[in-house]
């Protein structure tokens, strides 16, 4: 790379420069990837510049996204083994189903761009349907989390069957009632344990129950709900960031975008229809897994105010992205499992939370960032339009669409100089030129000139001999090869000083009129 | 005093900017034609006026009171105290209520509690103006006829008793005699102190018949109308 | 039998008048109000309130009790109306995906109003003095109660009440009005705003009306709201969003299968059938029983 390569910057925006961690390169050795194993994913975005300012070769990260994950759930799985006191283990234990279970309704909200809430719904199904067998048929747990995964498929299935009819609002409303009917259904149903208020208890556990009282059978018992929010965001990110979720971000913003999608030959029902049923699929197995975490289940998983909460926690980290839903998550559910001693409080806290998310943000904790610097952008923009108001080509509002800001500039300046060269205008250097259309003139008139001379192509005008030394004609450029130049009225001048003069007139009259 | 004075207005939906720095002045018992071509910014200059666009820049004085400003969101949330000071505004196409009778229609543009107490008296004078309507006034008006359409847009706002009337292209979409008399109708109603604009695409249709007639060009006025509509000569009788 | 007609009965005009509010503000102002269920709830509480006080002066029954119930039942519900209001929609109007926030907000208000309820007035039900006595009617085989046929008789009357101050008066007709095309209403100097308030609180004092007459045989609790707003939900969505009529219709039909599934199935397949009667109407009409009211008139 030699030293007068252009600034790898300068791809950037003026204004903003992305801060990227760097670190020197061994000039030695050659740059090598690494893939996850059996794909093309690279592990981290990696990739090589030279610092003009060190004259350094560096390899730089270019996406820190991956560290952000690794770091917080590093902290996820740290935090609670190390404290490790039963309150914090089932506390975190709870957050990571919560977590792993927002993670697959994210991915029917965002990339399916289904409006359900029928999550609940399926994964109760998931979960009542394993601990009763269980309980009846004394299932071992392995079978349990295959039953849901069955019973969200089927759930899934059925769901899916309306949306392919209604419009996103009224899908939304359908299955906004589904948890709700479902708890009913179990209330009235003695095998479920209607009588006990739904509670269904000696389900098969993962991690047995004797062990359940000491220190290390509960810090396994946490692991497997960590585990099972790995298995949520893999899946997510396998569909989310695979081909489906390619194909599906075509058609998921509006009808428009649908019809969009199908003319390109997207099929997007399809596609959206495949991500419901793996959605459901591992909601209903996470259903089952929650069974086998508590040994039962019971009836606040249909509850509307579990379903809200949990609408609650989507909302505050960000709708339609994983990391909003984990970190929502913790939030929500740190508020609502730990201060247990502020009663109802703390879901009104939970609720205002959301409520001030939606009104106060775009797209809750993680859209902020983005929020803010497109604020910024649109005061720096009035700041600067309120400096030069006089001369601003675009209204202050408009300026944060424009990209290039030197457009702006250029259109600025170009008015600027048009206004001081219209001041200029006397009849005493209209005189001037008039005496002596070439050679020397007054500065002026000089700068008028030039100003006419660096016009462009199109529209010019110029001057046209049609019999040498006797007759000539303005014209006007077309600008276009093979275009003759058009003839612009029917005044013929004797000499090819009026000529010019005649040019010079038109030209300060379009100068006068801009 | 001119009852409505626009002065550097700007205006645009989103990036885009279609009015630029215009100035206007409509004095009262005038009858304003605005003539461009598509896109030229007429339908936004009458949106401007009401609050209706994306954003908007610059003073617009009614009858002596500022009703424009510098506005970058809110679209329409000023338009009902706006047209309740006394602005009525014929959109473009047919704003009707499509569910609704034709009275109902007709009745919802008097909008005043003045004007909805007389509200028998100015549907008859509306019916006056335009007598097709007379019998259709039980009908749903989704199921009028083009030209019935826009007669009940433009009765709808003659129901009230406003001092300004904007009237967006009468003649879109109608069949030649039926906005020629459309036009000849709104042409004749007496506006008294008040005054009117209409924009138009079709320039033979005003000629003659409104005091002064504006060109718009790209998203500024021209007061020669022939280099608003390219080709078509401007005319004698209509300019001031 | 008549006691099933009666029942069914009872069942649509109280679901009916829940689903009309919410059918109503979707159609003007473009929101799903969720927090239905707890404008409901407001409305039973209002009511308690007023039993409360009532009685501590000493009165117990007769028609200052009976209507200031229903009086105070619809205030309450119309003041948390306006509140939702206030909250989700003043803010919001004319903001980016307004209606995905909408919905999200008026979801939370409902979140947080159950908890609020849960601290102010604690978990146990609330029973509400009888409106209508006690009394029963026989006719032939069956019979029907003052309260059931107070309930249908008052659901009416006030249905009748609306719909018809909606095609009369000046206020009725702006909010059609809204409902056809709101730029048309704006122009015609109807403002969103106040328009859509007033809808708000009109919505608010039907759910509260439905909300005084169902707690005489359901009692008010934090929870009571979450019923009649999920049935209220798929009636509205049947009966397609927007359609008075459609409603109605929608209601009676959701009314009868109730009332039959519960007297010749099991009272635990009631959900299920309603949700299958909605998802074969919304298969078969996606825009709902009023967009098919809509085909015929046209």
């Amino acid at each position: 790379m030699s030293k007068t390569s252009s600034s790898p910057q300068s791809k950037h925006l003026i204004g903003r420069r992305a801060w990227r961690p760097a670190w020197p390169a061994r000039p030695d050795r050659v740059l090598r990837r690494r893939r996850y194993f059996g794909s093309k994913r690279s592990v981290l975005k990696l990739s090589g510049q030279f610092n003009p300012k060190t004259l350094k070769r560096e390899v730089v990260l270019t996406d820190k996204k991956p560290l952000f994950w690794l770091f917080g759930l590093f902290l996820l799985v740290a935090i609670p083994t190390a404290v490790g006191s039963e309150r914090f283990l089932s506390l975190f234990g709870i957050i990571c189903i919560y977590a792993a279970i927002n993670v697959m309704w994210t991915l029917i909200m965002g990339t399916a761009g289904l409006q359900s809430f029928a999550t609940l719904a399926t994964v109760g199904v998931g979960s009542y349907g394993a601990a009763y067998l269980s309980i009846t048929f004394g299932l071992p747990w392995p079978l349990m989390l295959l039953v849901g995964l069955v019973l969200g498929i089927a759930m899934g299935f059925l769901i899916s069957l309306p949306a392919r009819r209604l419009d996103g609002l009224y899908y939304a409303l359908l299955t906004l009632g589904l948890s709700e009917f479902c708890r009913n259904f179990v209330t009235q149903n003695e095998a479920l344990g209607g009588k006990f208020n739904g509670a269904l208890f000696g389900a098969g556990r993962i991690v047995p129950s004797d062990m359940l009282t000491t220190r290390l059978g509960q810090t396994l018992a946490f692991l497997t709900t960590f585990v099972a929010l790995l298995v949520a965001l893999g899946v997510f990110r396998w569909i989310n960031g695979g081909r489906i979720g390619l194909l599906l971000k075509a058609a998921s913003t509006s009808k428009e975008d649908e019809s969009f999608a199908s003319a390109i030959g997207i099929d997007w029902q399809r596609a959206r229809m495949i991500v419901f049923m793996v959605a459901s699929g591992v909601l209903g197995a996470l259903g089952a897994f929650y069974s086998t975490y508590i040994g039962g289940t019971s009836l606040q998983i249909f509850s509307l105010d579990l379903l809200l909460l949990m609408l609650a926690m989507i909302v505050i980290g960000g709708l339609g992205r994983a990391e909003g839903a984990v970190i929502g998550t913790v939030i929500v559910v740190g508020i609502t499992q730990w201060f247990t001693d502020w009663g109802p409080w703390r879901i009104v806290l939970a609720g205002a939370l959301a409520l001030l998310s939606v009104l106060y943000t775009r797209n809750g904790l993680f859209g902020l960032k983005e929020q803010m610097r497109e604020i910024r952008t649109r005061r720096q923009a009035l700041h600067r339009a309120a400096q030069t108001t006089k001369y601003a080509e675009y209204l202050p509002q408009q300026a944060p669409d424009i990209h290039d800001k030197s457009l702006i500039a250029g259109r600025t300046f170009e008015r600027e100089l048009r206004e001081k060269l219209r001041g200029w205008i006397t009849p005493e250097i209209i005189e001037e030129h008039r005496r002596s259309p070439l050679g020397q003139h007054s500065d002026h008139l000089e700068r008028i000139l030039n100003y006419f001379r660096k016009a462009p192509i199109p529209d010019k005008y110029a001057v046209y001999t049609e019999v040498p030394f006797q007759s000539y004609r303005v014209v006007a450029l077309s600008g276009l090869p093979g275009v003759p130049p058009r003839i612009v009225d029917d005044k013929t001048y004797g000499s090819l000083d009026e000529a010019y003069h005649a040019v010079f007139m038109r030209r300060i009259n379009d100068l006068k009129a801009s | 005093m001119s009852i409505l004075k626009l002065t550097g207005i700007s205006a645009g939906y989103g990036p885009v900017r279609v009015l630029h720095d215009l100035d206007l002045s409509v004095e009262p018992g005038e009858r304003l034609g605005l003539v461009g071509l598509n896109g030229h910014g007429k339908t936004t200059l009458l949106s401007t006026i009401v609050g209706l666009t994306g954003w908007q820049d610059g003073s617009i004085v009614f009858e002596g009171k500022e009703i424009g400003g510098r506005r970058t969101h809110g679209v329409g949330r000023k338009t009902p105290g706006i047209v309740r000071s006394g602005i009525a505004l014929a959109p473009q196409g047919d704003a009707i209520f499509p569910g609704l009778s034709v009275k109902d229609n007709l009745d919802s543009g008097a909008y005043t509690s003045a004007s909805w107490r007389s509200r028998k008296r100015r549907r008859d004078s509306v019916i006056n103006v335009f007598p097709p309507l007379g019998k259709l006034l039980k009908q749903t008006a989704g199921t009028l006829s083009g030209g019935e359409r826009r007669m009940v847009s433009v009765g709808r706002a003659l129901m009230s008793d406003s001092k300004l009337y904007l009237v967006d292209e009468p003649s879109l979409g109608l069949a030649p005699k039926i906005s020629m008399g459309l036009v000849a109708a709104l042409c004749e109603i007496d506006i008294g102190e008040g005054a009117m604009i209409i924009a138009e695409q079709n320039l033979p249709l005003l000629e003659g018949r409104v005091d002064r007639m504006l060109g718009m060009h790209a998203g500024e006025i021209k007061l020669d109308v022939g280099e608003a509509l390219g080709d078509v000569p401007p005319s004698a009788g209509g300019m001031h | 039998m008549i006691e099933l007609i009666i029942s069914a009965a009872v069942l649509a005009s109280m679901y009916g008048l829940v689903a009309i509010g919410i059918s109503f503000t979707w159609a003007s102002i473009g929101m799903l109000n969720l927090a239905q269920g707890f404008i409901f709830t407001a409305g039973g509480y209002a009511a308690y309130l007023y039993a409360q006080t009532m009685t501590n002066l000493g009165i117990t029954e007769g028609p200052v009790m009976s209507i200031g119930l229903l009086i105070s039942g619809m205030a309450g519900s119309a003041i948390a109306g306006l509140f939702v209001g206030s909250i989700a929609f003043l803010p919001l109007q004319d903001r980016a995906n307004f209606r995905t926030r909408g919905l999200i907000a008026t979801l939370a208000i409902s979140l947080i109003g159950t908890q609020l309820w849960l601290i102010f007035f604690g978990p146990q039900s609330k029973p509400l003095p009888p409106i209508f006595g006690t009394g029963r009617i026989e006719i032939g085989s069956g019979g029907v109660s003052y309260s059931q046929l107070g309930a249908i008789v008052i659901a009416t009357l006030m249905l009748t009440a609306v719909i018809m101050w909606m095609r009369s008066s000046r206020a009725g007709l702006q909010m059609r009005a809204m409902m056809m095309n709101p730029l048309g209403a704006a122009v015609v100097g109807v403002s969103v705003r106040v328009t859509g308030m007033r809808v708000l609180a009109i919505s608010g004092a039907l759910t509260g009306l439905a909300s005084v007459m169902l707690a005489q045989t359901f009692f008010v609790s934090p929870t009571s709201g979450v019923q009649p707003l999920t049935v209220g939900l798929i009636i509205s969505l049947a009966g397609g969003l927007g359609s008075i009529p459609g409603t109605v219709i929608a209601a009676a039909i959701v009314g009868l299968a109730e009332a039959l599934t519960a007297r010749y199935l099991a009272q635990s397949l009631v959900p299920f059938v309603l949700f299958g009667i909605v998802v074969l109407i919304l298969v078969f009409r996606p825009r709902g029983l009023g967009g098919l009211l809509e085909d015929v008139r046209e």
